[in-house]
C-alpha cells in the first residue's frame, strides 16, 4: 500500500514538476499504474472491474493526449524546423495557428478530454463515484487530491497559453461544462447514503469551477481575468486540501464506527464530539465556507466570472445553494439529531487523528485568512499572460 | 495602523479559544472567560469612540489577495454598532453563565458565542466588503451551530439546517451583487492603487460618481441585490421563515443573535453602503421601504395568532426589523438621516429585545423550558421581578410613551409621514400606514403575551410552582432595562452623531396622536381579552383568516414542503437515477468490448490455414481500397 501511495507521488511530483511532454506524459501514465493496483488489491467491492473502468477510462483519456502531444510537435517541427518535446516552446499560439484546422481541433480535442477525464466533469465522470467509493481511503485522498490536481495543472498549466486557439466555441462550452457539472453532481449527491460517494460527487463537483473559472477566464480581460484565473487555481489546491481533510475525517469516524452510510450514523457529536467536529469542518470547508481555503476560489470564480457569463451566473448560485443545502442535510442526519443506540460504544480521536486532521486543517485555515500566500504567486502567473 | 480597532475583534476569538480550552479541564472557567474577553473588547470599543472623537474616521486596510483588500473602518456608524454589539453581548454572555447552568457542553457553548460575537465585531468593522461577507459567514455559521447547540434535539437541528440554507440564499445574491460592482468598476478612474473596487470607504465616498460611471440601473440592481442578502439575514419577507424556528436554540442565544445582533447585520449593511441606494436608481430605496414597511406589517399579524413565547418575540424581531428597513429606505426623500433614524432603533430594539428575550429565558427557566403562553398565566405574583422586566420590555417594544422605543419607533413612523409630505405622491402613504398599522399590531401581540404570561391564574402545574431566580443573576437585565427605559434621553445627540444633519422629524400633533391612540387602543383591548380571560370565548379556529394567519401564510410551506421537498428533491432523485443508469450504460460499453473479444478470439484459432486466408483477403482489401482512391 505505502509503495503504491510513493509511486503515485512520484508520478505526481514528475507530471508537475516536468518541462518536457515526454516526461509530462510517462509521468502522467505513472501515476494510473499503482492507483489501479490500489483499487484493485484493497478495492471495498467489485474492485477488480472499479479499477479497470477507472483503468480503462483515463487511459483512452491519454491516449488522446499522446496523439495531441504527437500532432503538436510534427507541426512544431514543420514549421521551425527544431525537434522539441519542450512544452513551453510547443503550446504557443503561433504553433496552434500554423497547425491545419482539422489537426488543431484534433489536439485541442484530445488535450481537453484527457483533462476533463481526471477531473472529472460531467460527463465524463463515470469512473468517479465508483472508484472513489470503492478504494481504500488513502487512495481516495490521492484520487480526490491527486488526480483532480493533475487535470487542473494540464487545463492551466498548460492549455492557458493557448486560449487564444480555443476559440469562443469552446471555451464557453467548458463555462456550460462546468456549470452543469456543478448543477449536476450536486443534485446526484443530494440522493446519496454514502457519505463517502457523496463527498465524491461533491469533489466533482467543485471541480466544475475550475472548469468555468478556465473558460470564463479566457473570455475575459482586465483585472477580472486575473483574478478568474487565479480563483480557479486556488480551487484546485484548494479543493485538493479540502478533500484530503474531508476524507480523512471520514476514515476515522468509519474506524471507530464502522459506518459510513448517513442511515447508519446519526447523532454521533454526543459520543464522538472531535471527530464529529472536525467532519463538520470538512463539510463547511468543502461548500466554500469563508474563512477556509474553499472559498477564496470560489469567491474569486464567482466574482470573477460575471464578465464573460453575465447572468448565467444564477445556475453558478442555484449549483452553490444545492451544494451547501446537501452538505447541511448530510451534517444534520449524521452527526447531530438523537444518537443512534445502534453504533454501541465508540471511541473518540486519539492524538495521533487530532494531529493529523488538525494539522490539515490548519493549513486550509490559513490559506483561507491569509490567501496571498498562494495567491500572489498565482496572479504573478496569470496576470502575467 | 490602530492597534486597537483590531484587537475589538480579535479579544473575542482569543477568548474563544481560552474559554475551550481551558473549559475542557474545568467547565466552570468557560464562561467568565468568555465575558471578559468581550469586556476587553467593549473597552477596546470605547477607546476606538475616543479616538474616533478626536482624530475622525479610523481606516487601515492592506492588501488580502490580489485587489482585494482587508482592514478596518470605523466611523460614527460602525461605532455605535461596535458599542452596542459589544456592550449587549457582555450582557447576555454574563447572563448565559446563569442560564446555560450545568450544561455538560457549556465550554463549547461559550465559544461559540465568543465566536460569534467575534464575528459581529469584524462585520462591523471591516473595511472591505469581501472581509465583510467572511464575517457576515462566520456570524451565520455561528448562528447555524448554536440553534444546533442541543444536537440531540431533531427540531433544533432541522432549524439550524433551515437557518443556513435559507440565510445561505440571501448570502449568495450578496456574491452576485459583489461580482456586478466588482464588474462594472473595470477602468474606472478613481480606483488608483492599492484601493480596492470592494472598498467601502471607497464605494461610499464615490457613490456619486460610480453611479454615473456604471449607470443608476446596474448599480441599483447591485443594491437589490444587497437588499437582497440583508433580507436573508435580518430575516425580512421572504426569507423571514428561518428565524422562529431558530427559536428551538437557547433563549440567550435568540437574545443575542435573533434578536439584539447578528439579525440587525443585514440593517447595518443596507445602512453602511446607503450612498449606494442613494445614489442608484429610485427602485432601489423604494424597494428596501416597500420590504421593510410589508414585513413590519406582515410579521406583526402572524405574532398575533402565536402562542410560544419566543416564537411571539421573533416574530416581532422580524417586524421591528421591517422598521428600520422602511426607516432607511425613506432615505429618497429624507436622505440620509433615514440611516439615523433605522440605527437609532435598531439600537433600542437591541437593548430592549435583549431584554425581553433574556426575562423570557428567566421564566423558561422555572417553567422548564415550557414556552406555550396558553399555559402561563399569573406569573406577576409568583416571579416579580422577572416580569417586571418583561414588562418594561413590552412597554418599550409597543412604544409607550417616554421609554425608549417610544423615542425611536415613533420618529420612524412620524418620519414616515414626513416621506409623505415631501413626496407628493399619494402611494408615498402607503408606508405610513403600515408602519402606524403595524403600531397597532404591536401593542396587540406583545401585550397579549404579557397578559397571559403576567396575569390571570396559573394555568399549569410548572407555573403555579414558579419562583424568581436569585436577584444577582437578574442584573444584566436590569441593566437592559435602564436602557430600555432611558435610551430615549440620547435621540438627538445620537441623530447627529450618526449623521450630522439628521433631526428629530417633527409632524402635527394629530398624526403623532394617531399612532399613540392605535397603540392604546392595542393594549385596552387585549387587556380586555387576555387579562380578563375573556379570550375563552373567541373561537376563531375554522375562520379562513384564522387559519390562513396560523400557518403563517402558506409561505413556511411553499418553501419546505413543495419547494424543497417536492422540486429539488424530485430533481435530485431524478439525477441520482440518472447517474445510476449512466453509469450502467458505461459498464455496458465496457461489457460490450469484452464480448467483442470473446468473439473475435475464435480467429485466433492456430489453424495456419486460416491465417493463410485472412492474409489474402486483407491484401486484396487493401488494394481494392488503393484501387478505388486511385492512388496507384
Amino acid at each position: 500500500m505505502f509503495s503504491y501511495i510513493l509511486t503515485t507521488e512520484v508520478g505526481l511530483i514528475g507530471v508537475l514538476i516536468s518541462r518536457d511532454f515526454l516526461f509530462f506524459y510517462i509521468f502522467w501514465e505513472v501515476v494510473l499504474i499503482p492507483v489501479y493496483f490500489m483499487i484493485a488489491q484493497f478495492g471495498k467491492f467489485r474492485k477488480e472491474s472499479v479499477g479497470l473502468k477507472f483503468f480503462v477510462y483515463t487511459h483512452i483519456g491519454s491516449v488522446f493526449l499522446l496523439l495531441s502531444i504527437f500532432a503538436v510537435y510534427t507541426y512544431n517541427f514543420d514549421k521551425t524546423g527544431v525537434l522539441t518535446f519542450e512544452i513551453g516552446s510547443l503550446m504557443t499560439n503561433s504553433t496552434f495557428s500554423y497547425m491545419p484546422a482539422f489537426w488543431r481541433d484534433f489536439t485541442i480535442f484530445g488535450f481537453l478530454f484527457a483533462f476533463l477525464v481526471k477531473m472529472p466533469v460531467f460527463p465524463l465522470h463515470s469512473w468517479l463515484p465508483d472508484s472513489y467509493e470503492s478504494a481504500p481511503y488513502p487512495a481516495t485522498v490521492i484520487l480526490s487530491g491527486g488526480l483532480s490536481l493533475m487535470g487542473g495543472l494540464g487545463l492551466f498549466g498548460i492549455l492557458l497559453p493557448v486560449t487564444q486557439s480555443l476559440g469562443t466555441f469552446v471555451l464557453s462550452f467548458l463555462i456550460g461544462i462546468g456549470i452543469v457539472s456543478l448543477i449536476y453532481f450536486a443534485l446526484a449527491a443530494m440522493m446519496q447514503s454514502s457519505l463517502k460517494r457523496m463527498m465524491a460527487l461533491a469533489s466533482a463537483a467543485s471541480m466544475g469551477f475550475v472548469v468555468l473559472a478556465f473558460g470564463a477566464g479566457g473570455l475575459e480581460t482586465g483585472y477580472e481575468k486575473t483574478l478568474e484565473l487565479s480563483g480557479g487555481m486556488f480551487q484546485i489546491v484548494a479543493h485538493g486540501l479540502i478533500m484530503a481533510f474531508v476524507f480523512s475525517a471520514l476514515y476515522f469516524i468509519k474506524r471507530s464506527t464502522g459506518k459510513e452510510n448517513i442511515q447508519e450514523l446519526g447523532g454521533i457529536f454526543r459520543e464522538t464530539p472531535f471527530l464529529a467536529s472536525f467532519l463538520l469542518a470538512g463539510l463547511l470547508a468543502s461548500l466554500g465556507l469563508p474563512g477556509m481555503a474553499g472559498f477564496i476560489g470560489e469567491f474569486s470564480v464567482l466574482v470573477g466570472s460575471f464578465q464573460a457569463i453575465g447572468w448565467v451566473i444564477l445556475f453558478v448560485i442555484f449549483g452553490m445553494i444545492l451544494t451547501a443545502s446537501y452538505h447541511i442535510w448530510a451534517a444534520q442526519r449524521s452527526l447531530y439529531g438523537p444518537y443512534n443506540e445502534n453504533l454501541g460504544r465508540i471511541r473518540d480521536s486519539g492524538t495521533y487523528q487530532t494531529i493529523v486532521l488538525g494539522a490539515s486543517l490548519i493549513v486550509i485555515l490559513i490559506l483561507g485568512i491569509f490567501p496571498n500566500l498562494l495567491f500572489g504567486l498565482l496572479t504573478a502567473y496569470s496576470g502575467g499572460l | 495602523m490602530y492597534i486597537f480597532g483590531w484587537l475589538i475583534f480579535i479579544t473575542p476569538i482569543v477568548g474563544a479559544f481560552l474559554s475551550f480550552a481551558l473549559g475542557r479541564h474545568d467547565r466552570r472557567l468557560a464562561g467568565p472567560i468568555a465575558s471578559v474577553s468581550i469586556a476587553l473588547s467593549l473597552v477596546f470599543s470605547v477607546l476606538a469612540f475616543f479616538r474616533v472623537q478626536s482624530s475622525g474616521p479610523i481606516d487601515n486596510s492592506y492588501s488580502w489577495f490580489f485587489n482585494i483588500n482587508a482592514g478596518i473602518y470605523i466611523d460614527h456608524l460602525a461605532l455605535v454598532m461596535v458599542l452596542m454589539v459589544s456592550f449587549v453581548s457582555l450582557m447576555i454572555h454574563i447572563f448565559a453563565i446563569y442560564y446555560i447552568g450545568e450544561d455538560p457542553n457549556r465550554h463549547i457553548y461559550f465559544a461559540e458565542t465568543a465566536l460569534f460575537t467575534s464575528g459581529m465585531l469584524g462585520l462591523v468593522v471591516s473595511s472591505n466588503l469581501v472581509l465583510f461577507f467572511l464575517f457576515w459567514e462566520l456570524v451565520g455559521l455561528c448562528s447555524y451551530l448554536l440553534i444546533g447547540f442541543w444536537f440531540f434535539k431533531p427540531n433544533a437541528t432541522s432549524a439550524a439546517k433551515k437557518a443556513f440554507i435559507v440565510t445561505r440564499v440571501g448570502d449568495l445574491l450578496f456574491l452576485i451583487g459583489m461580482a456586478i460592482l466588482y464588474f462594472s468598476l473595470m477602468g474606472y478612474p478613481g480606483l488608483t492603487a492599492g484601493v480596492s473596487p470592494l472598498d467601502i470607504p471607497f464605494l461610499i465616498n464615490h457613490a456619486q460618481s460610480i453611479a454615473s460611471y456604471v449607470g443608476p440601473n446596474t448599480l441599483g440592481t447591485v443594491a437589490v441585490l444587497f437588499l437582497g442578502a440583508a433580507a436573508g439575514k435580518s430575516a425580512q419577507f421572504p426569507l423571514h421563515v428561518w428565524i422562529p424556528d431558530a427559536m428551538e436554540g437557547p433563549t440567550t442565544v435568540s437574545a443575542l443573535i435573533h434578536a439584539a445582533t447578528m439579525v440587525t447585520a443585514g440593517v447595518y449593511l443596507v445602512a453602511r453602503v446607503f450612498p449606494i441606494f442613494y445614489y442608484s436608481a429610485p427602485f432601489a430605496l423604494y424597494s428596501v421601504v416597500a420590504i421593510g414597511a410589508f414585513t413590519a406589517f406582515f410579521a406583526g399579524i402572524i405574532g398575533i395568532v402565536v402562542n410560544d413565547i419566543k416564537r411571539i418575540l421573533a416574530y416581532s424581531t422580524i417586524s421591528q426589523i421591517g422598521y428600520m428597513m422602511a426607516a432607511i429606505g425613506l432615505g429618497s426623500v429624507i436622505g440620509y438621516s433615514g440611516v439615523s433614524y433605522g440605527m437609532f432603533h435598531l439600537i433600542v430594539h437591541a437593548d430592549f429585545k435583549a431584554l425581553l428575550f433574556m426575562s423570557a429565558g428567566a421564566i423558561l427557566i422555572a417553567l422548564m423550558d415550557l414556552r406555550d403562553t396558553r399555559e402561563m398565566g399569573g406569573l406577576w405574583r409568583r416571579m416579580p421581578i422577572t416580569v417586571t422586566m418583561l414588562f418594561i420590555g413590552s412597554l418599550a417594544l409597543v412604544a409607550f410613551p417616554g421609554t425608549a422605543g417610544y423615542f425611536s419607533k415613533d420618529s420612524i413612523i412620524n418620519a414616515s409621514w414626513i416621506y409623505f409630505q415631501k413626496s407628493g405622491s399619494p402611494y408615498a402613504i402607503i408606508p405610513w400606514l403600515l408602519l402606524a398599522g403595524g403600531a397597532l399590531l404591536t401593542a396587540l401581540y406583545t401585550f397579549r403575551m404579557f397578559f397571559r404570561v403576567a396575569l390571570g391564574k396559573p394555568r399549569s402545574y410548572l407555573a403555579e410552582k414558579a419562583h424568581d431566580p436569585k436577584a444577582y443573576v437578574l442584573i444584566p437585565l436590569m441593566v437592559l432595562a435602564v436602557g430600555a427605559l432611558l435610551l430615549g434621553l440620547i435621540q438627538p445627540y445620537f441623530y447627529s452623531y450618526v449623521y450630522s444633519k439628521a433631526v428629530v422629524p417633527s409632524v402635527p400633533i394629530y398624526v403623532e396622536a394617531i399612532s399613540i391612540t392605535l397603540m392604546a387602543i392595542g393594549i385596552i383591548v387585549t387587556y380586555f381579552i387576555y387579562g380578563t380571560e375573556r379570550y375563552k370565548k373567541l373561537n376563531l379556529a375554522d375562520k379562513f383568516g384564522y387559519r390562513l394567519v396560523k400557518n403563517k401564510f402558506y409561505l413556511d410551506r411553499l418553501f419546505t414542503n413543495v419547494i424543497a421537498e417536492r422540486f429539488i428533491a424530485a430533481f435530485s432523485g431524478a439525477t441520482a437515477s440518472f447517474e445510476s443508469s449512466y453509469n450502467k450504460g458505461v459498464e455496458s460499453v465496457g461489457d460490450g468490448t469484452l464480448s467483442l473479444g470473446s468473439v473475435l478470439r475464435r480467429l485466433q484459432n492456430g489453424v495456419i490455414e486460416n491465417y493463410f486466408i485472412f492474409l489474402i483477403i486483407g491484401i486484396s482489401v487493401i488494394f481494392i481500397i488503393i484501387e478505388l482512391l486511385g492512388v496507384l
